[in-house]
């Protein structure tokens, strides 16, 4: 293995952590505010990746223009699939009835999309799809970087969001104790709305930089969803920090390793990696006591 | 469906029981009935799938029934079933029934680590260890070619001589389905009763309250979970005997998981018969849309819409809400009756408005 070579995947690796950290940030959130593990979230990331796509054939313009439309349209969906659909169910099975149905609209949006758009495999041609430029001695492109500028910029805002403002401190405390967030006068149920409207827009967003650079298919989420969730049980369920450690060096692993062990192989990692966390650290490696008991 | 027996005024307990008896013997009948009033080889192997279906999802319910903990793998261990079973027929060259029971005892053991993993903590990494199981085997059964055969797929040899045509194919292997299912029916319904069973259950409505009452949870848990394992691996090795091939792509798919829970769930996970009355329809239902609508995406809609509205509108299934309307001809139990969490709490509240 060259120099050049590892460098190579290193950068890589982190371009993809990126992405991998951001989308990981959106389940944490889901799964903070509500307990619910959204099965639907990579669903999501692949529509908003189609949206994308079909914007582009649509009007010509450059993909990155659909978030003006995807990222509010998420954040609203988000917030009524919270208070329409998740609120509905029974607390006291909310955690395995919730699977069950973000589950099924994973299976509602592959479904449609198959439908609407066949199973065809589907890539955005753009003007500067092919450009690369050497950084010491590594070939990186130019969409990839753009890719990860928009995960990073989307991070730091949500980072920024929730630790400076009145509504971020609103969302943490619901995150912490709903009861006692519930006491102090917040209203829990809105903020865990507004919350579930953030995570959709990281798939929103996540979706957008995917679609710039990836062949895109229906079926793709099953590829995202086993990785992403390996992270979240990885970082510590319902620690965003943690996920986003977790997402950057399970990123950067996998991009290494798959120059020895080939693409297919370098995913299992994710699987040893969250086999190995239950066994040694059931709470994940940044999770406090709330990952516990989950 | 109580299994607290409740002494109840003698004339509608011994009509109930009668009721039970007769519907359990005309359901015996018409399962050993079936094979001679199928018209065609067709619905005879529509019938096979079904049987297969409803042995799936009642192993299945014997974690999601028990301890309300849902996976979403089990195609996992159906999966490794079958393969176990072809592969040590194929490499090794036993006997195939003595492989289908090997391969079950062979996912049993690797059950044990993947149960102490996955059921240290609660519920959300249960569910996300039991799709990550399948999504890693699809993996390494496509890539790792030279052992299973890989994407190509894996011919499993038949048990039965070439000189056994289709349709006697079709008819053996139903009765066999259908007595495994009894088997598995007979398992369930003596832990249901048993001290074993309360445990369970008492982990499925509060598994605090169960653990601090003494209730050894864990070891419940994982000794239930490998039982539910090993079962689903005895019904995908006898799938994989009737059926003759294995694709990974279709015996490790998160789908095949899900339709073990939606037939339990749409039949209902706390009854004994749930997961056969969910078998039986959403098994139809889906071989209706196949003859329809062929290979589109079109079940995988159906199938979404179907699931959302069961857990939105009847989590519970079919068999309690039918359960109910009975009972509203009966006159109220009084003793001991088993109660869920939730229903206890809606008591708790009526009276808190009335007090």
């Amino acid at each position: 293995m060259t120099a050049s070579l590892t460098l190579q995947s290193l950068v890589l690796g982190v371009l993809l952590g990126g992405l991998y950290a951001l989308l990981a940030a959106g389940l944490t959130l889901y799964f903070g505010v509500m307990r619910v593990v959204m099965i639907a979230h990579s669903a999501l990331l692949i529509l908003a990746a189609y949206i994308a796509w079909f914007f582009e054939r649509q009007t010509g313009l450059d993909p990155l223009l659909s978030l003006v439309i995807t990222v509010p349209l998420f954040f609203v969906a988000g917030v009524v699939m919270q208070r329409l659909l998740i609120a509905r169910l029974r607390p006291a099975t909310l955690t395995m009835m919730s699977v069950l149905l973000t589950f099924s609209i994973a299976l509602l949006i592959e479904g449609l999309l198959g439908f609407v758009f066949t199973g065809t495999h589907r890539r955005i041609q753009l003007p500067y799809s092919g450009t690369h430029f050497e950084f010491f001695g590594a070939s990186i492109a130019v969409v990839k970087l753009i890719a990860f500028g928009l995960a990073a910029a989307s991070l730091a805002a949500l980072y920024v969001l929730l630790k400076t403002t009145r509504f971020g401190q609103a969302l943490r405390a619901t995150i912490q104790h709903p009861d006692a967030a519930r006491l102090v006068g917040i209203n829990t149920d809105r903020v865990a709305g507004y919350g579930f409207g953030l995570g959709l827009a990281t798939a929103a967003i996540g979706g957008t930089a995917l679609s710039l650079d990836s062949t895109i298919y229906p079926s793709l989420h099953w590829h995202w969803i086993g990785p992403l969730m390996a992270i979240i049980v990885v970082g510590g369920l319902g620690s965003i920090p943690g996920a986003a450690i977790a997402a950057m060096a399970l990123g950067l692993s996998q991009s290494l390793l798959q120059i020895p062990l080939g693409t297919t192989w370098a995913q299992t990692l994710f699987y040893v990696a969250l086999f190995a966390t239950l066994m040694l650290r059931p709470q994940g490696f940044f999770g406090g006591r709330l990952a516990q008991r989950f | 469906m109580h299994s607290v027996s409740d002494p109840r005024p003698g004339r509608g307990r011994t009509a109930v029981r009668t009721a039970r008896v007769v519907g359990l013997v005309a359901l015996v009948a018409l399962v050993a009935a079936f094979p001679s009033l199928a018209p065609d080889s067709f619905i005879l192997s529509v019938g096979v799938v079904i049987a297969s279906y409803a042995v799936l999802a009642t192993s299945w319910n014997f974690v999601g029934g028990f301890t309300g903990y849902i996976s979403l793998g089990h195609a996992a261990y159906s999966g490794l079933g079958g393969y176990a079973t072809a592969l040590l027929i194929l490499r090794a060259d036993v006997n195939p029934w003595l492989a289908l029971a090997l391969g079950g005892l062979i996912v049993a053991a690797l059950a044990v680590p993947i149960g102490i993993a996955s059921l240290r903590v609660r519920g959300a990494s249960f569910v996300i260890v039991s799709i990550a199981l399948v999504l890693i085997l699809l993996l390494v059964f496509q890539s790792w070619g030279s052992f299973t055969g890989g994407s190509n797929g894996l011919r499993v040899p038949r048990p039965f001589g070439d000189d056994v045509l289709r349709p006697e194919q079709h008819e053996r292997f139903f009765y066999l389905h259908a007595a495994l299912l009894a088997v598995l029916l007979l398992c369930w319904w003596a832990i249901d009763r048993s001290r074993f069973g309360m445990g369970l259950k008492a982990i499925r409505e509060d598994e605090d309250k169960a653990q601090s009452l003494g209730v050894p949870t864990f070891a419940y848990k994982l000794v239930v979970f490998v039982v539910s394992a090993f079962f689903t691996a005895i019904g995908g090795g006898m799938y994989a005997l009737w059926f003759g091939y294995l694709d990974p792509i279709f015996q490790f798919s998160i789908l095949v998981g899900s339709y073990m829970v939606l037939m339990s769930l749409l039949g209902g996970i706390r009854s004994l018969f749930g997961p056969l009355l969910g078998a039986v329809i959403v098994g139809y239902a889906m071989e209706f849309f196949k003859a329809q609508y062929g290979d589109t995406q079109a079940h995988l809609i159906a199938m979404g819409a179907l699931l959302a509205l069961v857990v939105l509108f009847m989590p519970d299934g079919i068999i309690p809400a039918l359960g109910n309307l009975v009972n509203r001809f009966r006159p109220k139990a009084a003793s001991i009756r088993e109660l869920t969490a939730e229903e206890l709490t809606v008591q708790r509240e009526q009276q808190e408005v009335r007090g």
